[in-house]
């Protein structure tokens, strides 16, 4: 009934090819935005925003990144963490050489570096797959956290070995360090964040998108239809890892302020790559999805208890945490193994065709 | 009633005096100490429908995997449009103009049957990463330039229905009909076919045989056939090559093929 796509006709390619075929999904996608963009900030206390909102963001993010190697051109990838490093550390060093530049430069620029990086240890690609390219890029994680802990330069040389964040600027309004108000951050977060995501929607439908699942669909396929098997790799090695670095960048800059090498260990990579999993891999919203699931819900959970009036021990509740979201996991993951996004994409068809199913 | 069937001669001009698209000139192909192909030489002229029929095992898939570059023969010599080819990669093959459909179907199977067929336009697309990311402008005209092309292929190939259907769950008749779609679409020269028919019922091979008739008729299209129902191929081909174990043990015009004793024993077996 909401979702009648009857009246709706397509006279050209181009609106056939819209970015919204059918007018609900983009009045679904303004409503969205303008909850995050104006009510979310009305109401949300600092808390919200470092605890909720900002997390919630940059691990999307992340996962948008790895999504695009793994889920769109089918390379198993085990390193997200070490590339978010690269891009911490290559936003530190350029905020620090220069401390003139402008932060939004020196993030995008910053992902050049976990970009060439990414494609350096995507070289393996192109002989090896799965299993094998999964552990290969393992390698990089562990060289990666070695290397921020190794070589003083990168963090100039700084006692604590950590990096941490100075108080930077955009035409006076303060957007990091200790001072800046975690509104400020939240909404540069967000901006960053969908214009990458616009930007690889658009990637993901036009020719990059089909060379990419052609070749995780099939490779001896792909290199029959014209092909380059190693351009294709390369160049998903390549947006991956510069989106992750991004990521990586905004999540020291904008959220965490600082950082020792051993938040980019491996049990970040696992996080980021659960999130791509349950959300759906091949699929740009369900990033999002899995990162609600998988970073919020414990912590609206966690404050459940005192909403409701009850007293339970933080310890007790974190327990119950773990168990909910755990077995959640697993129901989503049994209801729908390919996702959150495949299953709100089911429910969308089947809104369509409601309330006849024929 | 008699029904006088006019010779494939008089259906069709024969290819026999056109110009030669392709060449091959005493090709050998080993894996280890295999020989999947030894000394074979023939050639495929413009416009012709050419099927290389011979027993299982005979060498025919490794000679269209010559002929796209996906295996390098150990000896022997390419001529393609006047050529000579030295070392090649599929993917160099197909800017070149030859494009191919696998035995076992090979479809991107996540994607939709467009996808798929745009897909097959990949080489053709040149706007660059930038592009693409703004998308609106120079991109989407070029989306839009090449899906024209794609949809005129999708009429002819009648799949105007299934255009936004993962593959995948396509019955299998019509996964053969979208692979051919793809190989078309990227508007080859030389088109090779490796078992377009395998697997189909009777009414799919009519089907199947109009298509590529019609490709090779309206769009000009060369075509290297591998098909095992005789039938089809004799209807079908111009010319017949006819391998065994990897030699060649006959080469012409249908009707002398089939009247090849070699090729018969070949086919049947032979008493020793």
């Amino acid at each position: 009934m909401f979702y009648r796509t009857s009246g709706q006709f397509k006279t050209t390619y181009e609106s056939d090819q819209a970015l919204f075929p059918i007018k609900q999904d983009m009045v679904l996608l303004v409503v969205i935005l303008a909850v995050m963009y104006v009510i979310f900030p009305m109401f949300a206390s600092e808390f919200t925003y470092k605890a909720l909102l900002v997390p919630v963001l940059i691990y999307s993010l992340a996962s948008l990144g790895l999504n695009i190697l793994t889920g769109y051109a089918g390379q198993l990838s085990l390193g997200t963490a070490g590339f978010m490093g690269v891009g911490a550390y290559a936003c530190y060093k350029i905020t620090t050489i220069f401390p003139e530049v402008n932060i939004i430069i020196a993030l995008f620029l910053s992902g050049f570096f976990s970009a060439a990086v990414g494609v350096a240890f995507g070289l393996p690609s192109l002989r090896i797959k799965g299993f094998y390219l999964a552990i290969a890029t393992l390698a990089s994680q562990f060289f990666l956290v070695w290397l921020f802990e190794k070589w003083a330069w990168l963090y100039n040389y700084n006692s604590s070995g950590a990096i941490e964040v100075r108080t930077m600027d955009i035409f006076g309004l303060v957007v990091t360090g200790p001072n800046a108000s975690p509104m400020v951050q939240y909404y540069f977060v967000l901006g960053i964040v969908s214009v990458v995501t616009l930007a690889v929607i658009n990637l993901t439908r036009g020719r990059y998108g089909r060379t990419w699942k052609a070749v995780r669909d099939m490779d001896i396929a792909a290199e029959l239809v014209g092909i380059n098997l190693m351009r294709a790799k390369l160049s998903a090695f390549a947006v991956s890892s510069y989106i992750v670095g991004i990521a990586g960048a905004l999540m020291v800059f904008f959220w965490k302020g600082a950082a020792e090498p051993n938040l980019f260990d491996i049990p970040m990579s696992f996080q980021i790559v659960f999130i791509a999993i349950i959300g759906g891999l091949g699929s740009v919203m369900g990033n999002f999805l899995g990162a609600i699931l998988i970073l919020a819900l414990p912590v609206v959970l966690s404050l459940l208890p005192e909403l409701l009036g009850l007293s339970i021990g933080s310890a007790t509740m974190e327990h119950v945490n773990v168990m909910v979201v755990g077995s959640l996991i697993i129901m989503f993951l049994i209801v729908e193994p390919h996702g959150l996004a495949r299953f709100w994409a089911l429910i969308r068809e089947k809104l369509i065709i409601w309330p006849f199913p024929h | 009633m008699t029904v006088i069937d006019p010779t494939p001669e008089e259906v069709r001009k024969r290819g026999g005096e056109r110009e030669v698209l392709l060449d091959l000139q005493n090709i050998s192909l080993a894996f280890g100490g295999v020989k999947a192909i030894t000394n074979i030489s023939f050639n495929i002229r413009k416009g012709e429908i050419r099927a290389i029929i011979g027993p299982n095992g005979a060498g025919k898939t490794s000679m269209l995997n010559v002929i796209n570059g996906f295996y390098q023969p150990q000896e022997g010599v390419i001529t393609f449009n006047g050529q000579k080819r030295s070392s090649m990669k599929p993917h160099l093959a197909v800017s070149q103009g030859i494009a191919r459909t696998f035995q076992n179907v090979a479809l991107f199977k996540g994607m939709s049957t467009l996808d798929n067929i745009m897909a097959g336009r990949a080489t053709r697309m040149k706007r660059n990463m930038f592009w693409q990311m703004l998308y609106w402008g120079p991109a989407q005209q070029e989306e839009i330039e090449h899906r024209k092309k794609v949809e005129e292929i999708i009429d002819f190939l009648e799949i105007q229905h299934i255009r936004r259907t993962p593959v995948g769950t396509l019955p299998y008749g019509l996964q053969k009909r979208v692979e051919l779609a793809r190989a078309l679409a990227m508007e080859p020269e030389l088109l090779l076919l490796d078992e377009p028919m395998a697997g189909m019922n009777l009414e799919e091979k009519e089907d199947m045989s109009r298509f590529i008739l019609d490709a090779n008729d309206q769009l000009g299209t060369t075509i290297a056939l591998i098909e095992h129902d005789m039938g089809v191929v004799m209807d079908l081909s111009d010319r017949v090559v006819v391998l065994d174990y990897g030699r060649k043990i006959a080469d012409g015009v249908p009707e002398e093929v089939q009247s090849n004793q070699e090729v018969i024993d070949a086919y049947l077996g032979l008493s020793h």
